[in-house]
């Protein structure tokens, strides 16, 4: 099978040591993204799958073949930079071809590869115009077109969307979903943009500080984050998160009783972080919820929905709500109503989920 | 990505000498498979080092004859030894110390003229509004550089001929005797920096006109809205912006003060002349190459070297502090 | 900014001085040219009585005929064309390399292998250690010696270096992952990106070829081996020594200014068609070496 086993990796330079360990499996046809704030080590893990680091420690195998010390080239994969790295002296399809003809691919066969790549992102009519002459998609296109190719088993992604705007963004990463149903070869994805994390992947690896946090489904991460990095990266906005403590029917934050349903019983006094997604609360009161006083600064509309900027006592808040086609009556809202079924408890000191949500 | 994170390294249950043998096999297979997979930088790098060691370094190995009793005969390590005796011999000559003071002076003047030149010249430039103009005047005037000095020589002499040469013809004209430019000490300074300036001011003016291309439109602007003329903003906004440029440059300069062209020098000068004209390495080409004392000139040439090196790495740090910025 | 509309009466008339300035600047850069143009093109009468301002007086090719008819031009001249392809070539093959191992990351004592290229920037054991040096390899009188003794200098080698360091990280790590090796990543990809210093670095090596002078002087002494500006040299000092060039005949069709002339207006014609394609880029080139952040 042509997954990507990572068998407790760790990466230094010197003494400074930036991965410390990570285990993780890719399997067959699988499209992983690696996502975490700049400097976790998700580009530094990805450029050892490619060949690009050396390992300092632990074990990667691409295939079921360890790669530790074969050369990128000999490794098949197939990696698209952020920057492109498109050669600006070659066209379209010399660019595609770079690759191929190094490894001295006969003539027509190099042709024929790049004729059926480029039908299949579109690039057949650019094939004769250089990189600078191409709008930043089609860059893009050529980019991953370079890489497929070479009919590698691995594609490796670093950051390949940061350079375009957020419509063509938007537009890109659809496309490269599509492309991955299509072709099925096994991909991973860094990214530090959690929209493109969940929107693109099979699985979710969140790094952070050199460690993996929790791999996961986008909705097993969304749903049962294991701590507070977690909740708090993945999601826009981000979870809210107020210190709290334990009491028998839920928790006591800044002087109020929130229910929830589910809180460990027989842990009253405990500190807690409690987490309410913004998209969670309702501005009427139901059957299970419990009212919070907010003290609001801004509305922000979207449309259809609107972003409620204040705080709770001293925690700043941001909240999402339906407008129903008007964010006048929004200004006046003073107090939000948490669903009892909706709250995140986290231990207060390891940042460790305590429970995750009911359903 | 380089993440800046401290973290212990995974300790081992192994004693002191295990590790350090484990270590030492660890970093022995290491460098195998480096230079198996990156032996082609090191095939890339032989040559130049080659190169800097062959023609660059050896000689510098060359050097002791400075303190030697240099013979072609015995060769440089079967000479024997003098100690200091040379440089005792130079600075007892009135004509070594004459061309350390020669050299000196004529860096000065040439910094005192020549290096305004060009600085003058890029602001000159700046000013101009017609493009076709500024153009082909900076085509013009980029030129000499070019030139060898030679033929910078042959210019010269041509023009300053007794009985021939322009500047004399030009002479003639206000009724006075022509003046044996070339054979007069007095002469040669005023020549040869003129001539320095005629042939490097151009293309000096380069770097200053970078520069000013790169002081930020909106101050000429906000100046134009305060109601500066030109000549203000020039003063204002242009020589302040490009100090650190031509501090820089000052610097160099300084640093590189032992250094004259003395190509242009042989070109020029005669024994009539030498009084002023003769700088250290002048001296060293007629001691050594000329009169083949070699080790008197060589240890000429380590103390030109020394003072050299002292000043650039003087120049080097000062030019750090200034700006933060390494000369090399 | 640049609408002259705008200016103030001050500054118009500010701006039309420095006009003026820069034009007798640049007429006074190009005056000695037009000169030695006109000396060698006018008799040896007119030439030697200092009649020659501006324009030839008695045109004549006379100079011409005599620098021309030399064996010893053509042959120096020749030579000069050998040490300046040879020596260039010759350079390239060594800098860029050079420039790019030591560009490198993983080169194994970068740092060690820059300073022992940089040292030499500021420090040199002089003229006699390099020639006693030179004299030992056997390199004297030798057409290979001036070839390969001024090949390399570290001002272009960090030059380029710098260039190098500037490409982007993952040309060279897609090159890479596409299977080529490093001296396909130098050729392929590296020197077609780095065309303007390349070329800046080329235009260095020839000017300094074309023009080198000193050292061709004091180590050839084969009279068939000298390049161009040594036998300017050794002409313009033959000439005046000669008695026949001494005396001034009225009829005399050259001088030793005239001839001299046209050996400088012969040698000149060269750079001068090289000319354009050197400002294309020492622009750029001067300003990469100049500073290093």
């Amino acid at each position: 099978m042509s997954g990507v086993s990572i068998e407790s990796v760790f990466k230094r330079y010197g003494a400074v040591q930036v991965v410390h360990g990570v285990d993780l499996t890719v399997e067959e046809k699988e499209f992983v993204v690696l996502v975490g704030p700049s400097g976790c080590g998700k580009s530094t893990t990805l450029r050892m799958i490619a060949g690009l680091e050396e390992i300092s420690d632990g074990e990667i195998a691409i295939d079921g073949r360890v790669v530790n010390r074969i050369a990128p080239k000999d490794r098949d994969v197939a990696m698209v930079f952020q920057n492109y790295a498109l050669y600006p002296h070659l066209n379209v399809a010399e660019n595609m071809a770079f690759g191929l003809r190094i490894r001295r691919m006969p003539k027509d066969e190099v042709k024929k590869q790049i004729t059926e790549v480029a039908e299949i992102l579109g690039l057949t009519e650019y094939l004769e115009r250089r990189p600078a002459d191409l709008s930043g998609g089609q860059r893009q296109r050529v980019a991953m077109g370079r890489a497929i190719v070479r009919h590698p088993k691995v594609f490796l992604f670093d950051e390949p969307l940061s350079n375009l705007d957020a419509k063509l963004r938007t537009q890109m990463r659809a496309e490269i979903r599509r492309l991955h149903n299509r072709l099925g070869v096994t991909s991973v994805y860094v990214t530090h943009d959690q929209v493109e994390a969940m929107t693109l992947a099979d699985r979710i690896v969140v790094m952070n500080d050199g460690n993996i946090e929790q791999v996961g489904t986008p909705m097993e991460l969304f749903n049962n984050p294991v701590n507070t990095f977690v909740a708090g990266f993945l999601g826009s906005p981000p979870m809210n998160q107020i210190q709290g403590t334990l009491t028998d029917q839920g928790a006591q934050i800044g002087g109020h009783e929130l229910r929830i349903l589910g809180a460990a019983s027989g842990q009253t006094g405990r500190d807690v972080v409690v987490g309410i997604r913004p998209e969670h609360i309702s501005l009427e009161a139901g059957p299970e919820t419990s009212p919070l006083p907010i003290a609001l600064d801004l509305v922000e509309p979207l449309g259809s929905e609107a972003l409620l900027h204040g705080s709770f006592g001293d925690t700043p808040m941001v909240l999402k709500v339906d407008t129903h086609g008007d964010v006048a009556h929004l200004s006046g809202v003073s107090e939000i109503h948490v669903p009892a079924d909706l709250v995140y408890l986290f231990d207060a000191e390891t940042g460790g989920a305590i429970r995750g949500q009911a359903n | 990505m380089s993440d800046e994170h401290t973290a212990s390294i995974p300790k081992t249950e192994k004693s002191n000498v295990e590790v350090r043998h484990d270590r030492r096999n660890e970093r022995l297979t290491w460098l195998i498979d480096h230079f198996k997979r990156e032996w082609q930088i090191y095939v890339m790098l032989a040559p130049a080092i080659i190169w800097f060691l062959l023609f660059l370094y050896k000689p510098m190995y060359g050097l002791q004859i400075a303190f030697k009793d240099y013979s072609i005969f015995r060769g440089i390590d079967g000479s024997p030894w003098v100690g200091w005796e040379h440089f005792g011999t130079l600075f007892g000559s009135d004509q070594f110390v004459r061309a350390v003071w020669n050299t000196i002076k004529i860096s000065a003047l040439n910094l005192l003229f020549g290096f305004p030149a060009p600085i003058i010249l890029a602001l000159m430039f700046n000013e101009i509004l017609n493009a076709t103009f500024k153009k082909t005047a900076q085509t013009i005037v980029y030129l000499p550089h070019f030139i060898s000095s030679v033929i910078i020589a042959g210019i010269v002499i041509t023009a300053f001929s007794p009985s021939a040469g322009i500047v004399n013809t030009i002479i003639g004209w206000f009724g006075f005797e022509p003046i044996y430019f070339l054979t007069k000490p007095e002469w040669f300074r005023p020549i040869f920096i003129g001539t320095g300036i005629w042939q490097e001011a151009g293309f000096g003016s380069i770097v200053f006109l970078a520069a000013i291309a790169g002081v930020n439109p909106s101050l000429y602007e906000s100046a134009v809205v305060d109601g500066a003329n030109r000549w203000q903003m020039m003063w204002k906004i242009t020589i302040p912006s490009i100090m650190p440029t031509i501090l820089i440059m000052l610097i160099i300069r300084i640093g590189n003060i032992m250094e004259v062209s003395f190509e242009l020098i042989i070109l020029l000068y005669q024994p009539a002349t030498y009084a002023t004209a003769d700088v250290v390495n002048t001296f060293i080409y007629r001691q050594g190459i000329q009169g083949g004392q070699y080790d008197i000139a060589a240890a000429a040439g380590l103390f030109n070297a020394v003072v050299a090196f002292v000043l650039v790495m003087t120049a080097n740090s000062i030019s750090k502090r200034f700006s933060r910025t390494s000369l090399w | 900014m640049q609408n002259m509309n705008l200016y103030s009466r001050g500054d118009k008339f500010f701006v039309k001085i420095n006009m003026v300035l820069v034009a007798l600047f640049t007429i006074s850069t190009l005056y000695p040219f037009i000169y030695i143009a006109a000396m060698s093109f006018s008799s040896g009468f007119a030439a030697t009585s200092g009649k020659v301002v501006l324009t030839p007086i008695q045109s004549t090719l006379a100079a011409y005929n005599v620098v021309l008819a030399e064996p010893e031009f053509w042959r120096s001249y020749l030579n000069t064309f050998i040490y300046t392809i040879g020596g260039t070539i010759m350079s390239l093959l060594i800098v860029i390399p050079g420039a790019y191992a030591l560009s490198r990351p993983q080169l194994l004592g970068r740092r060690f292998w820059n300073l022992l290229v940089a040292f030499t920037m500021w420090f040199n054991a002089g003229m006699i250690p390099f020639w006693l040096n030179m004299r030992d390899l056997g390199l004297l009188d030798s057409y290979f010696g001036i070839i390969i003794a001024f090949a390399v200098n570290a001002f272009n080698i960090i030059l380029l270096r710098n260039f190098f360091e500037s490409i982007p990280s993952s040309f060279e790590e897609a090159a890479r992952m596409d299977g080529a090796n490093e001296f396909q990543i130098l050729w392929k990809v590296y020197m077609p990106l780095s065309k303007a210093a390349i070329a800046t670095i080329t235009l260095f090596c020839v000017v300094a070829r074309w023009n080198g002078f000193f050292w061709a002087m004091i180590l050839l002494s084969d009279e068939s081996k000298i390049p161009l500006q040594v036998y300017l040299r050794h002409t313009i000092q033959r000439l005046s020594d000669d008695e026949e060039f001494t005396t001034t005949l009225i009829t005399a069709p050259y001088s030793v200014e005239t001839v001299t002339a046209a050996i400088i207006i012969c040698s000149i014609i060269p750079v001068l068609l090289f000319y354009p394609f050197i400002q294309k880029y020492f622009n750029k080139g001067i300003l990469l070496g100049g500073v290093k952040e």
